[in-house]
């Protein structure tokens, strides 16, 4: 499954009205190499959704304030739509799509039936996958810190917290 | 759209085929929500959208509970605007689970029976000796059929000439059970589809420059430097919304709107929320004359809310030359939607196409459907499929908000210190996005559900609303129910009265509210804390709230809640307690500060950095108790607000020593 070259020339007859030539950048997405054709400023998010498709992360607000957006991009946690194409090209991103079916995390946000409309989770989630990595057995007030500017409009905050608990207990018995 | 459940939905995409003939006069489709094939596969289509409230999971255990099916193995299809065809299909109302509850069941119960009826053919043997078992009819000697064997023999049964039951609730094997929502696998993989996350062939994105003021409206536009962006391909004046900018990425839409220069004439620059706030206090009628001594009174000040919905308004339209519209949008309304459409477009009902995708959240706000018409009207000039996108700062600053109210409570008591007389005067504005609710009556019928034995008058003075305002979670009963409850509660202070007993002995004795009252008490029970209570009846369902608040680093925090909640059968508890607990978040974020204000014509807030949305850090625990029922469902996803705000706000008064004057309670309101 590698898709080295897979440009986003893929959605030919969209881009015939471009005026002004912009470079190639090879983003590395979920273990798959994408040369994406946009300009360097381009916010990560949007090159993440329209260009490649991959519409699992999401927009809430594209100023950094709410979350929704938020990825992995090497071990940091990034807000992907503050964050542009030519700061992290060459990185490795992982979105949501790219935790594996059985990780703690998703099987934890499963077991907790934690979404209500979901909008935000993918964000949350990415969060805490996040956290668990560097802390894999945090108390409920490192759970509230780090997760603190990831919004719910929905309010699922308290099952939020329940699931993390429950992905750090799967993660140690998997690691035992 | 189709979403597959399960490890269907984390290992394909759906592609619909068309179906050769053949296979699909061999389906058995007995009414437009069930469809069975001969290959096993068990389709529902939902008829309301999912905005977060679980129609989808509602939808499908309803049916698979009829069918005795396993719900694990239903595809769920959402059903395309077509109330001729499904039915009223608006999220609205807290109704989708009360209004799905009959005809879902029933579908189910008829392709049950169908099969029944088919496989008793088979074997030669009366129906009554058949039973549907998890897929199959079984017959306790000829053994058992799979369904999927007997569709085609059931689809040649006229299905009104099979009489058609429904279990009785002691024989439910799926209603009422715990289990996780139908989506969870497609959430939880970044598959689940959104409204903004529809990518049809050649769609053009468009973000709408918008007026700066209130009533600002475009004098000149120079797009010289927006058509200048890379990917711009063209900018399309709306009416009176703005300017939209339309591109072939979403990054380039939002870069083109920052370069456009739009100059804007007139508008409201010196309108201020506080000065409005102020003016409905003057408008507030004149109390009525008591029949005693006015022993208590207050007076609350509520301010405009925004929904915000964590997903921003958005709608994909494509309008083709020869006048076919199709719509996808996370809509409240697909079927409501269609029809206001084809009328102000004059296009034939039969040229609309409205596709609901899932929501992310509506709040009352996704019934409207103003951003589908940016979209037709882009779609319209560019001759593209065209995804409108409101961004977060939009979303904020043009909402329909739920309105601001002025409200004085006044209360005779008697010896022993419980009210004998209350009057509730309201001052407020009506709902802008429906003209026919400019009318106390209707206002007073949303707002008003005062369930204690207490004579007393309620009057309403509206006023002309000065920016648009519209349907926000439990609509007015969330500024009455608040006011009353939060007065109610000053009251049996003033008595010294216990909370609980209080409400308890000003109650029917019959009422559904007296044990909700002690099972939310009792579970609650926790010496030491601030405490606050409020009850709720509306929807046919009743609701207890009991709240705890502690104060930390000089703020009000909210540390636990507890509701008894009595929503009649509880289709899906998990559910039930996301409702309940979405109620207690949203009263938490309102009472602790979220608020929107107008400043020098403005709305202030403008993303979830300003509009103070509560946070993971402000997250009490929750503990839902569902009382046990046998009557059909009531009304949920509006339930808990109203009495969840003024249960926190006595709590925080308590906790403070400062009484309750508006919301939210802390800091200047408006
Ligand atoms: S969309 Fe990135 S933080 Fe809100
Ligand atoms: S589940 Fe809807 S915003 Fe979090």
């Amino acid at each position: 499954m590698v898709a080295v070259g897979w440009t986003s020339k893929k959605f030919s007859g969209l881009n015939d009205s471009r005026k002004v030539h912009v470079a190639m950048h090879r983003l590395r997405v979920n273990g798959i190499e994408y040369d994406v054709d946009v300009p360097g400023g381009t916010p990560l998010l949007w090159a993440l959704r329209d260009e490649l498709g991959l519409t699992g992360a999401k927009y809430g607000c594209g100023i950094g304030a709410c979350g929704a957006c938020t990825s992995l991009v090497d071990d940091r946690a990034v807000r992907t739509c503050v964050s542009t194409v030519a700061e992290q090209a060459g990185r490795r991103v992982t979105t949501v799509e790219g935790l594996p079916v059985d990780h703690p995390v998703r099987r934890a946000w499963i077991a907790m039936d934690v979404a209500q409309c979901g909008y935000c989770q993918p964000g949350q989630m990415m969060a805490a996958v996040h956290l668990l990595r560097s802390n894999p057995d945090p108390t409920d007030a490192q759970i509230d810190e780090a997760l603190r500017d990831n919004v719910c409009r929905c309010g699922t905050y308290h099952r939020i917290r329940a699931a993390v608990r429950l992905a750090a207990r799967l993660g140690r018995e998997a690691a035992e | 759209m189709i979403t597959r459940r399960g490890f269907l939905a984390a290992t394909a995409f759906v592609v619909s085929v068309p179906m050769p003939v053949s296979a699909a006069a061999r389906d058995l489709r007995p009414n437009v929500f069930v469809r069975l094939t001969s290959d096993g596969e068990i389709t529902v289509t939902v008829p309301r959208p999912d905005t977060g409230q679980g129609a989808r999971t509602a939808a499908v255990l309803l049916v698979a509970e009829e069918l005795s099916v396993d719900p694990d193995r239903v595809v769920v299809e959402q059903a395309p605007g077509d109330t001729a065809k499904y039915g009223p299909q608006m999220v609205a109302g807290s109704s989708s689970v009360q209004q799905m509850f009959q005809p879902l069941r029933t579908a189910g119960a008829t392709a049950r029976c169908l099969l029944v009826a088919a496989a008793a053919a088979r074997w030669g043997v009366p129906s009554g000796e058949c039973q549907a078992r998890d897929g199959f009819v079984v017959h306790p000697s000829r053994g058992r059929l799979a369904y999927a064997d007997l569709v085609a023999d059931a689809a040649a049964i006229d299905p009104a000439s099979v009489p058609v039951t429904l279990k009785p609730p002691r024989e439910w094997r799926v209603l009422g059970r715990p289990r996780v929502r139908v989506d969870v696998h497609d959430v939880t993989s970044g598959k689940a589809k959104f409204g903004i996350d529809v990518s049809e062939p050649r769609t053009a994105v468009a973000v709408v420059a918008r007026p700066p003021w209130l009533g600002a409206t475009v004098a000149s536009i120079d797009d010289a430097a927006a058509r200048a962006v890379e990917g711009v391909v063209a900018v399309v004046p709306l009416d009176s919304a703005g300017v939209a900018v339309v591109a072939n990425r979403t990054a380039a839409a939002l870069a083109g709107r920052a370069a456009l220069r739009v100059t804007w004439t007139g508008g409201n620059t010196a309108a201020d929320s506080r000065d409005w706030l102020t003016e409905l206090g003057q408008a507030l009628p004149a109390p009525p004359t008591a029949p005693g001594t006015v022993a208590l009174q207050a007076t609350y000040r509520l301010p405009l809310l925004a929904h915000a919905p964590m997903e921003p308004h958005n709608a994909t339209a494509s309008l083709t030359a020869d006048g076919k519209l199709t719509v996808w949008a996370p809509t409240q309304d697909p079927g409501g939607t269609r029809e206001r459409l084809a009328q102000i477009l004059r296009l034939p009902l039969g040229d609309v196409s409205v596709f609901a995708t899932l929501a992310g959240g509506g709040f009352g706000r996704r019934a409207e459907f103003d951003v589908v018409l940016e979209a037709v009207t882009c779609s319209r000039a560019v001759q593209r499929p065209v995804k409108v996108l409101w961004t977060r700062d939009d979303d904020m600053r043009h909402d329909s908000y739920r309105p601001m109210s002025v409200h004085r409570l006044s209360a005779v008591v008697g010896p022993t210190g419980l009210p004998t007389w209350r009057s509730h005067e309201v001052a407020t504005w009506p709902l802008t996005v429906v003209p026919f609710f400019n009318d106390p009556a209707l206002v007073r019928a949303s707002g008003d559900h005062f369930p204690y034995r207490v004579p007393g008058e309620v009057s309403i003075a509206l006023r002309p609303a000065p920016l648009r305002t519209g349907f926000w979670r439990a609509v007015y009963a969330g500024q009455f129910g608040y006011a009353e409850e939060c007065f109610l509660s000053a009251l049996a202070a003033r008595a010294k009265i216990d909370q609980v007993a209080f409400r308890q002995r000003l109650l029917p004795p019959d009422s559904r509210l007296v044990p909700l009252l002690r099972q939310a008490a009792r579970a609650h029970c926790r010496p030491g804390h601030h405490r606050g209570v409020a009850c709720h009846v509306d929807y046919d369902s009743a609701i207890a709230v009991v709240a705890d608040v502690g104060v930390r680093a000089g703020r009000p925090t909210v540390e636990r809640v507890t509701a008894a909640v009595d929503v009649g059968v509880a289709v899906h508890p998990s559910g039930v307690r996301a409702q309940v607990e979405g109620g207690v978040m949203d009263a938490v974020s309102t009472v602790l500060g979220a608020q929107i204000t107008v400043r020098e014509g403005r709305v202030v807030e403008s993303s979830f950095r300003d509009y103070r949305w509560a946070r993971i850090d402000e997250a009490p625990d929750i503990d839902v108790i569902i009382a046990a029922s046998d009557r059909p469902p009531g009304g949920l996803g509006e339930l808990a607000y109203p009495p969840a705000a003024a249960a926190i706000a006595s709590a925080v008064a308590s906790a403070t020593g400062r009484a309750v004057t508006g919301m939210p309670v802390t800091g200047e309101v408006g």
